[in-house]
């Protein structure tokens, strides 16, 4: 297996009391090493849920996970979906680490951060405790900590947000795993320090070749880390891509919402933002057509009640960038680039 | 009053009174006299209350604690004899060698020490160490609740509120300890009392510990309370909130004590035991060498007295009180409204809700109780004619009906109406006003009342005092129209009953009766009595008196009670005694 | 930290203070005259004021309440002539109903009911975060279910119940725990003994306490559980034992020692109904048996004493909470 990680046809299915809740519905992503893979979508597009998925932390009693999520750990590969737990844990944090959204409350407020970031190393080490510590002093001055001895014995309400990010990020790379679940990684900090955050990201993953599954709403931190996304709405992908493709000539009707709902620097002072109407649907009972549907402008492009009746597939004209849309790939293309070189100017 | 007013807490607790010929106990076991009594093991009294109320013998006033710890405890210069039946009402010698001698018109009593009794440190008693326990209760400021008798009647001059002039050892005037020394007086073993009136039966006083050998240099006041120093076969090791633990004397001798035969090696009280608890373990039998001291509950009672296994293990017995409501005559000044409220009571339905005849009692024929046998007669003033009739039918002597003789009543409110229409009036409008304690039996039986006497158009409310009962009720100022009362003899002579309870001289006159017409002729008499030194006259003077006050109705006779008495299967030779009556805890012995 | 327990410490004495004076003060403007209550056969006026005088209430109440105070560290004096003594310090008063210094009372009552309180907080505590982490763990299976009915039980049955039940059926029908009648022994004298005298007052009072405790342990825990550094712990790789005993425990000590040293608190002020029932002369039965008897000097003390106890013990725990938890700590 070349990739890191492949995500094969992953449906993820909760039961509620109000029925059946399809939150992911057959979604595949691979990442290769070296490689920064983002997910963007707004709230309740799946992409955390996909993403715990990949760490196997569902209650599998209660949740119903079918297709496959090979993990690759040296010479072996692991099907999370179908792996015992035990075999499962000896994965987590060694081969799939995961960063989450709020470093506030991500840390354990009662252990010193020393002895939480040793811990880490302790799961998959037993026994190794000067190992685990010296590491764990290593892993700060790499996340860029000052004084690590010191900082060790500290809590985590005596980091800043930031710093805090930075020694959940140490914790992550303990055992040096092969990929990095970065769930929203920045979203819940300052913007000067979303950026410190983001080069750390990119420079450890460089040096250390890892492959990172980016989870984010955020298109600016797409922008600037991310090699190829996927764009996720109602469970599903709704167009992947490389970077380039996402950002410059984008084929979902949603990922054109979502390009225009963003604000540019040194964009005209008089355009408004340009949100897109209405709410995402309920995942409960998901209409049999597109998804994205009740909320899009150019159904009147497409085949008469196609959008309202019949799923849209992920195609595309190349392999690596495809998308969902009853409207033809080709009105879509000029179409949109041409609106999002209009929004741009 | 402590003894003989029946308090709230230990109801159970019985005070003296004579013996009664007739069969007062049911199913009392007499199996067990047969047997050879055995010595050794713990004899355990489980009791509810934290503590007797008093341990030394100058403050100790209760019936059944007096007759615990004289059984055990503390010797006296007299004491009653412990054997069944009539006999245990007699006087014997204990620590005197004889039962008083009196002369000058029994103003004057003699009693001459036994030699060789000792106290538990191995001192001799001596006829000091007597005129010291007697002197303690003068100081009422530090030795309180005791018997009160001998500040009214030693021959020591008195102040002009009636405290005597001599206050006790421990703080006192040289005039006020000459006046003591010269009213008991020491000579050799002898010790004088000198009385400032007759009195005849002084020496039933020296069965009480307010006359008992105290040694000086060992009195501590207050805190003798909790270890007095024994002159019995046992001596206290331990007295604690939970128990009081008595171990055998080993200074005691046999040859010195003609009155006790002590058996077990030790007697404990176990303190504090929930009383569902103590009733329990009697029924399971779990302690066999246990005496339940203050008899079951109620609610239990049938448990024991209907079922055959507990026959020898029960005694259902009258117990000394007689119980009344005492009119407060300033306020309730028209004979025929008291009248009327004696016949409009319905008495029958009280007795039922107390338990009925069996376990509760007969109806009062005055405040004489039938324990005190020689001056108990049935008054036939109020009451049933014969007092062990309970049936609910009019007397054709007194009127009385135990459910109330509604047209008797009405007569005398009809009567009242034009003789006294200021208090007719009081009675039927504004209403009659009665003292009682806010206890759930109180409480309970106030309807009965209310409804009993609307049947004759007489209103009546309570007040119901939480604290300090007799204290509040005896305060004239204080005291409403009728209180809630009853009094026991203090020994086996109406003497403790009849001035305590109506003259102004007594000690427990509720009735404020002195304004009364009949006043004058009655208290006479009461003088006439105290001087008759010849027990059958004065007997007969007695039983008048009890009539006289019914007559007037100075309080309003209820009920003779009953107590009932649970022991474990392993205590022998239990018997009624009569003085205090309950049982002669000096003569059990435990069968191992 | 030293100076923070030195501000609360110096706040802890203050509220004490306050509440001594409230105290006395409510007691002694009841409507009943302990002079008259104490005076013996013959109540007459004289001999009441005598009395008053013997007890001190003759004098106005800001100086009976000084005597009182100056008493815990002068000790204090009472009777005259040959019959005076000394309670000495700390001196809380005098009772004449058991004649004995309140002191000496409170030194017999206090070992029984402080071990009564730590031998039923032993049980609780474990029966009740044992439950607790169980029901939480497999929260909707059957040990939830088995302890949720525990639960029901123990919060809806009252102590005098449960006790009654342990007295009469254990011990007097069935005799498996004997029926002690020797009063407190210290455990380094009779562990037989003071089993037997505490076993069964033990479970009566730990069932209660144990049912709040598993309710209150289920609802933490099942709380911490849903926190993000437990996600980030299960991210770790750690397996759900140490999750649950390390990470989740760890985060709801906190609180449960929080309750926990209130409710002991709460015990030692008086478990008077288990106390009444098993006849432990601790200070619940104590204060209960002056108040049937008005006896002031007793239930002054007592009442300071609980007071004392539940302001010492928040203090206690308002410091273990620094240690607990180092968010507080460093305010």
């Amino acid at each position: 297996m070349k990739n890191l990680l492949e995500i094969k046809d992953l449906k993820v299915t909760f039961p509620t009391d109000d029925g059946f809740v399809q939150a992911v519905d057959g979604v595949s992503i691979s990442v290769a090493p070296g490689e920064t893979v983002a997910i963007v979508g707004e709230s309740g597009s799946g992409k955390t849920v996909t993403s715990l998925s990949v760490i196997g932390l569902h209650n599998r009693k209660v949740t119903q996970i079918t297709g496959s999520i090979l993990v690759k750990d040296k010479d072996e590969s692991l099907d999370i979906v179908s792996a015992p737990l035990d075999k499962i844990r000896s994965y987590r944090g060694r081969v799939v680490s995961m960063i989450f959204q709020d470093p506030m409350s991500s840390l354990h407020p009662y252990y010193k951060i020393g002895s939480q970031l040793a811990e880490a190393y302790l799961v998959h080490h037993p026994g190794k405790k000067e190992e685990a510590n010296k590491k764990a002093l290593e892993m700060l001055s790499l996340v860029g900590i000052p004084e690590p001895q010191v900082r060790a014995k500290e809590y985590p309400h005596q980091f800043s947000g930031g710093m805090r990010q930075r020694v959940m990020i140490a914790m992550a790379l303990m055992n040096d795993p092969a990929v990095l679940i970065a769930d929203e990684p920045t979203t819940a900090l300052d913007v000067t320090v979303q950026a410190q955050i983001l080069q750390l990201l990119k420079d450890l993953q460089k040096n250390l070749n890892m492959g990172i599954l980016l989870i984010t709403h955020d298109l600016g931190v797409v922008a600037q880390v991310a090699d190829r996304v996927h764009v996720m709405y109602a469970g599903r992908i709704v167009e992947q891509g490389n970077v380039d493709d996402i950002f410059y000539s984008p084929h979902a009707p949603y990922t054109l919402g979502l390009l225009k709902s963003v604000p540019r620097i040194g964009s005209r002072g008089s355009e408004r933002l340009k949100a897109i109407p209405g709410q995402p649907p309920s995942l409960i009972n998901l209409p049999i057509g597109c998804a994205f549907a009740p909320r899009c402008e150019y159904i009147s492009l497409a085949d008469e009640n196609s959008c309202e009746n019949l799923r849209p597939q992920l195609l595309g004209n190349s392999d690596s960038h495809k998308s969902r849309c009853h409207v033809p790939e080709e009105k879509r293309d000029k179409l949109f680039t041409a609106e999002i070189k209009g929004a741009r100017t | 009053m402590r003894k003989n007013a029946i308090s709230t807490r230990v109801l159970a607790a019985l005070s003296a009174g004579a013996l009664v010929s007739t069969v007062i106990t049911v199913g009392a076991t007499s199996t067990a006299n047969a047997a050879t009594p055995k010595a050794g093991g713990t004899l355990y009294f489980l009791e509810h209350t934290p503590r007797l109320d008093h341990y030394d013998p100058s403050r100790i006033y209760t019936g059944r604690d007096l007759a615990f710890m004289n059984s055990f405890h503390t010797r006296t210069l007299v004491a009653y004899n412990p054997v069944p039946g009539e006999k245990g009402t007699t006087l014997v010698p204990d620590l005197a060698t004889n039962t008083g001698v009196p002369s000058n018109e029994a103003k004057t009593w003699k009693f001459t020490l036994r030699p060789g009794s000792t106290f538990e440190d191995g001192k001799a008693i001596t006829c000091e160490d007597v005129k010291y326990g007697t002197s303690r209760v003068f100081a009422t400021d530090v030795i309180n609740d005791g018997p009160a008798y001998l500040q009214s009647w030693l021959d020591i001059p008195k102040n002009a509120d009636g405290t005597s002039t001599y206050t006790g050892p421990y703080k006192n005037t040289p005039a006020g300890v000459a006046a003591f020394n010269k009213a008991v007086t020491c000579k050799g073993s002898t010790i004088t009392f000198n009385l400032n009136k007759s009195i005849a039966d002084f020496n039933y006083l020296a069965t009480y510990g307010v006359i008992s050998p105290v040694q000086k240099k060992l009195d501590t006041g207050d805190k003798y309370d909790l270890n007095p120093q024994a002159t019995g076969p046992y001596k206290i090791v331990e007295n604690s909130a939970t128990q009081l633990r008595l171990v055998r004397n080993t200074k005691w001798k046999k040859s010195s004590d003609p009155v006790r035969t002590p058996y077990p090696d030790e007697v404990i009280i176990q303190f504090g035991l929930d009383e569902e608890v103590i009733d329990q373990i009697m029924l399971e039998d779990t302690i066999p060498n246990a005496v339940n001291f203050g008899g079951p509950l109620p609610t239990n009672r049938d448990k024991f007295f209907k079922d055959a296994k507990f026959a020898d293990r029960r005694m259902n017995n009258s117990d000394p009180y007689a119980r009344y409501l005492a009119f407060n005559l300033v306020k309730m000044p028209c004979l025929e409204i008291r009248q009327a409220m004696y016949y409009a009571r319905d008495a029958k339905a009280l007795l039922d809700y107390a338990g009925g005849p069996d376990y509760a009692g007969s109806y009062a024929t005055g405040v004489i109780s039938p324990l005190l046998a020689t001056d108990f007669e049935a008054t036939k003033v109020v009451g049933p004619s014969d007092y062990k009739n309970t049936a609910d039918v009019i007397d054709a002597t007194t009127g009385f009906k135990p459910s109330g003789n509604v047209a008797k009543a009405q007569a005398y409110m009809d009567a009242a109406k034009t003789k006294c229409p200021a208090d007719y009036k009081k009675a039927t409008e504004t209403g009659i006003v009665i003292d009682g304690r806010p206890s759930a039996s109180d409480n309970d039986t106030i309807p009965i009342n209310v409804a009993a006497y609307a049947r004759v158009g007489i209103k009546i409310s309570y007040n119901l005092i939480k604290s300090g009962y007799y204290p509040t009720v005896m305060d004239a100022t204080k005291q409403s129209d009728l209180s809630t009362s009853g009094w026991g003899a203090d020994w086996a002579n109406a003497s403790t009953v009849i001035p305590e309870l109506f003259t102004t001289a007594g000690g427990f006159n509720l009735s404020q009766n002195s304004k009364d017409p009949a006043y004058k002729a009655f208290e006479d008499k009461v003088n006439l009595a105290m001087k008759t030194t010849d027990r059958k006259k004065q007997a007969a003077l007695w039983k008048e008196l009890d009539k006289e006050a019914m007559k007037n109705f100075w309080v309003l006779p209820t009920l003779f009670g009953k107590a009932q008495e649970i022991w474990g299967s392993a205590v022998q030779n239990v018997f009624f005694w009569v003085p205090q009556g309950n049982l002669a805890y000096g003569k059990l012995w435990i069968n191992q | 930290m030293p100076r923070f327990i030195l501000r609360r410490a110096y706040f802890a004495t203050l509220t004490i203070l306050l509440v001594s004076i409230v105290v006395y003060g409510v007691f002694s403007i009841l409507p009943f005259d302990p002079a008259a209550l104490t005076c013996g056969q013959k109540c007459t006026p004289a001999i009441v004021e005598a009395n008053r005088v013997k007890l001190g209430f003759d004098k106005p109440l800001w100086q009976q309440y000084w005597l009182f105070l100056s008493g815990i560290f002068l000790g204090r004096t009472y009777g005259a002539g040959s019959a005076e003594f000394t309670c000495p310090a700390p001196s809380f008063g005098y009772s004449f109903n058991e004649n004995m210094c309140v002191t000496d009372m409170l030194a017999e009552a206090l070992p029984v009911t402080i071990n009564l309180a730590i031998g039923a907080f032993v049980i609780w505590i474990t029966v009740g975060v044992g439950l607790g982490l169980l029901a939480a763990k497999f929260r909707g299976r059957y040990p939830d279910t088995i302890s949720s009915v525990f639960v029901l039980l123990g919060t809806s049955l009252p102590t005098f119940v449960t006790g009654l039940f342990f007295l009469i059926y254990v011990t007097i029908k069935w005799k498996i725990v004997p029926l002690s009648l020797e009063g407190f022994t210290p455990i380094t004298e009779s562990p037989v003994k003071y089993l037997q005298y505490f076993i069964l007052p033990w479970l009566t009072l730990a069932i209660l306490y144990a049912a709040f405790y598993t309710r209150f342990t289920r609802a933490t825990v099942l709380e911490t559980l849903g926190e993000d550094y437990i996600r980030t712990a299960r991210a770790k790789g750690l397996s759900e034992r140490v999750v649950l005993l390390k990470h989740t425990m760890r985060a709801a000590l906190a609180p449960i020692t929080t309750s926990a040293g209130l409710d002991i608190a709460g015990l030692i002020g008086g478990a008077i109904i288990t106390e009444s029932i098993f006849n432990l002369a601790g200070l619940g039965r104590m204060t209960l048996q002056a108040v049937y008897e008005f006896d002031l000097s007793v239930v002054v003390a007592t009442t300071i004493l609980a007071a004392t106890v539940v302001i010492t013990m928040n203090l206690i725990v308002d410091i273990a909470y620094g240690y607990l938890d180092p968010r507080v700590r460093m305010k």
